[in-house]
């Protein structure tokens, strides 16, 4: 391991992973929208698209760290709608429950969800896919419990919590993303916990072997994104000002899409966050461009669709797993 | 075998149900040597069974009634269908999600084409060849490209959905054809509905593909070692790939049966059916990772799920409620033999 690293010290090793890749197809991008449509390169859309990514980024923190420590987890959308439906209850005039309860609420929520999932797929040992695909179900029934009272958000603090820009152009969500994309690439690159993730990505079997507490990382990972699905449920509120039970639906897709786009590897073991944030950003580019475009919105779900499935097959390709004869 | 020999009058039921038969019960543990014991599958008949008269006994009187009992066979019948397919899929050691989807876009495209005024039967061979393609679509995403199944064909049931969406603009269009209408609501005799007639068919036929033909023994080397088998001469991956044709198939012909069941084709039809299908098949008794499982355990699994599902709709209980319920069964159904798997390894 660390003969390679230094075989192909800093830049060299950059330059092995997709993210080169991914900055070259943006700035093709950039190009192609903005000499198609002529609102493309404007402060107000550049604005739009880096305040609409919020709740992806937000859950492609969480999912980045259970993909490469070889999990999944699709039941990021509907526990960020269960955190952000149960904080709009709390917030509701009547009720009206401090804030900072109200957000220790939602973050409990998250990660006990994140806790639960964990222990099924660790302790149980039931293929994650299968697994967070009923936890969906699950919790996105439990949301439908207060479908009926609609709660809006009055609440001042919570309503600036994913609507501010500072200086009028940046918008605040934008910090919070970037916030946690590095603290997370400092965890994963400098403790031991994220060296033990890696390894228990790349080979799960060599990691128990070799005395990583495999269960409890994973577990550890599976809180993690659960703790960033209920910051996106938060955030999902505050921008849309009500609460609703089917908020985040279908947010799997995407962040899966915009996850291993970013060069995380689905059998996990790779995957840096620099990718995934530039990922991000060409994955909401092409939405945005799609609406400016005037592309009907049924066809937008075919494209989203035909995305993941390309990326998942250049995936697949990069990884040489269609070498294998059978 | 002992047994056999014993009772030499056990001997013409053995001659007349065939050698795989008697194989099967003794390897599944119905035939042992201390006389007759329970094996999974006639475990969950039974659950089936008492199931059954409780639910006629608990939700009288609408659930023991013509009116329930026609429908929810009917209901069943292309759940049934393909959860016998993707049984043979999953046997094979992979997924395909994609099923639900394929039935919306079926469906809409059979609507389509209905309302184009094309003849009913055309329509029919165009769905199923649409199935044809998206099963090969898959397959080939499986085989070539070398893609993990589950999320290729997670991948792939947004896009069906939604071309389905951008075929029917979102909106229900009426489907009525002579044709069409058979395939849901006809009677064969006056008497037997036409999907159950064909569920029946393809649970025959899926059962004598896995346990009398070298088709089915190749599924099932494949799913229990697939580097074995490829080492012992079995061409893996296009005994998957036809799998999936398989599957492809039959999911648009379930999407036909619910066409004309609701005589309108949707791009939401068969939304979340995955879920149900999935669930059915591994309480069956098939192993997700393949090498495993039969086809009269997915049937047990399939009547077990509908008759719950239909007897909590009876009840009066909201649909979201139905699915926390839905979620919750997949994943104990998953963790039951998963502990089970586990327990019988400490023994061994």
């Amino acid at each position: 391991m660390e003969r390679v690293e230094k075989k192909y010290s800093g830049i060299m090793n950059f330059l092995r992973t997709p993210t080169p890749t991914l900055i070259g197809i943006y700035i093709v991008m950039l190009i192609l929208f903005s000499m198609v449509s002529k609102n493309f390169l404007t402060i107000q859309n550049l604005k739009g698209i880096f305040n609409n990514f919020a709740v992806f980024g937000i859950l492609s923190a969480g999912v980045t760290i259970v993909m490469i420590g070889g999990g999944f987890d699709l039941a990021i959308g509907s526990t960020a709608g269960l955190a952000g439906i149960v904080s709009a209850v709390l917030l509701m005039k009547g009720i009206e429950v401090p804030t900072p309860i109200v957000f220790l609420v939602a973050i409990t929520i998250g990660c006990t969800v994140g806790l639960i999932n964990g222990l099924i797929i660790t302790k149980v040992g039931i293929n994650p896919i299968i697994t967070t695909l009923g936890t969906l179900a699950i919790i996105r029934g439990i949301c439908y419990f207060w479908a009926n009272l609609n709660p809006r958000i009055l609440n001042v603090f919570t309503q600036n919590l994913g609507r501010i820009y500072l200086g009028n152009v940046f918008p605040i969500t934008t910090v919070y993303i970037i916030t946690a994309f590095v603290i997370l690439t400092l965890i994963l690159k400098f403790t031991r916990f994220g060296r033990d993730l890696f390894t228990i990505g790349g080979n799960e079997y060599l990691a128990r072997l070799s005395g990583i507490p495999v269960d409890r990382i994973k577990i550890i990972s599976y809180v993690i994104s659960g703790f960033f699905c209920s910051i996106a449920g938060l955030i999902l509120i505050s921008q849309l000002g009500s609460g609703r039970p089917e908020y985040g639906t279908g947010a799997e897709l995407e962040v899966l899409t915009i996850v291993v786009l970013g060069g995380v590897a689905v059998g996990g073991g790779k995957g840096n966050y620099l990718g995934v944030f530039i990922a991000l950003i060409i994955i909401q580019t092409i939405t945005n461009g799609m609406v400016l475009l005037n592309v009907p919105v049924y066809i937008r779900v075919v494209v989203k669709g035909a995305l993941l499935v390309l990326v998942i097959s250049i995936d697949a390709i990069r990884n040489r797993r269609n070498l294998q004869p059978y | 075998m002992k047994l056999l020999k014993k009772s030499y009058f056990i001997l013409p039921v053995y001659n007349v149900l065939g050698r795989g038969f008697m194989a099967e019960l003794k390897s599944a543990g119905v035939l042992q040597k201390k006389g007759l014991r329970l094996n999974n599958t006639s475990i969950l008949f039974i659950i089936l069974i008492i199931m059954f008269v409780l639910f006629s006994y608990i939700g009288r009187p609408f659930f023991f009634s013509r009116l329930n009992l026609i429908p929810m066979l009917n209901n069943l019948s292309f759940i049934g269908i393909i959860a016998a397919v993707l049984t043979m899929v999953m046997v094979s050691g992979e997924i395909d999600f994609s099923v639900g989807g394929n039935i919306g876009l079926t469906a809409c495209l059979t609507a389509l084409l209905l309302e184009k005024g094309l003849p009913g039967w055309l329509v029919v061979i165009i769905a199923l060849s649409g199935g044809l393609a998206m099963g090969a679509f898959n397959g080939m995403l499986v085989t070539v490209i070398g893609v993990n199944s589950i999320m290729a064909t997670i991948g792939t049931m947004f896009i069906w959905r939604g071309i389905g969406y951008t075929l029917s603009n979102g909106e229900s269009i009426l489907a009525m054809n002579p044709v069409i209408d058979y395939i849901g609501r006809g009677f064969i005799f006056k008497v037997i509905p036409f999907p159950i007639v064909l569920l029946v068919i393809f649970f025959l036929a899926t059962y004598v593909i896995m346990n009398h033909s070298k088709w089915g023994r190749r599924i099932y080397a494949i799913g229990a070692n697939p580097l074995a088998s490829y080492l012992s001469g079995i061409n893996v991956k296009r005994v998957k790939f036809i799998n999936f044709l398989f599957c492809g198939i039959t999911a648009s012909l379930g999407g036909l049966i619910l066409t004309s069941l609701s005589a309108v084709g949707m791009p939401q039809h068969g939304q979340g059916l995955e879920l149900v299908i999935v669930s059915s098949i591994i309480l069956g008794g098939t192993a997700l990772g393949g090498g495993r499982g039969q086809i009269l355990g997915t049937l047990a699994g399939v009547l077990i799920l509908s008759i719950l599902y239909n007897f909590l709709t009876i009840m009066n209980i909201y649909y979201f409620y139905i699915q926390i319920v839905q979620g919750s069964v997949l994943i104990l159904v998953v963790s039951t033999y998963e502990i089970r798997q586990a327990m019988a390894r400490r023994r061994a």
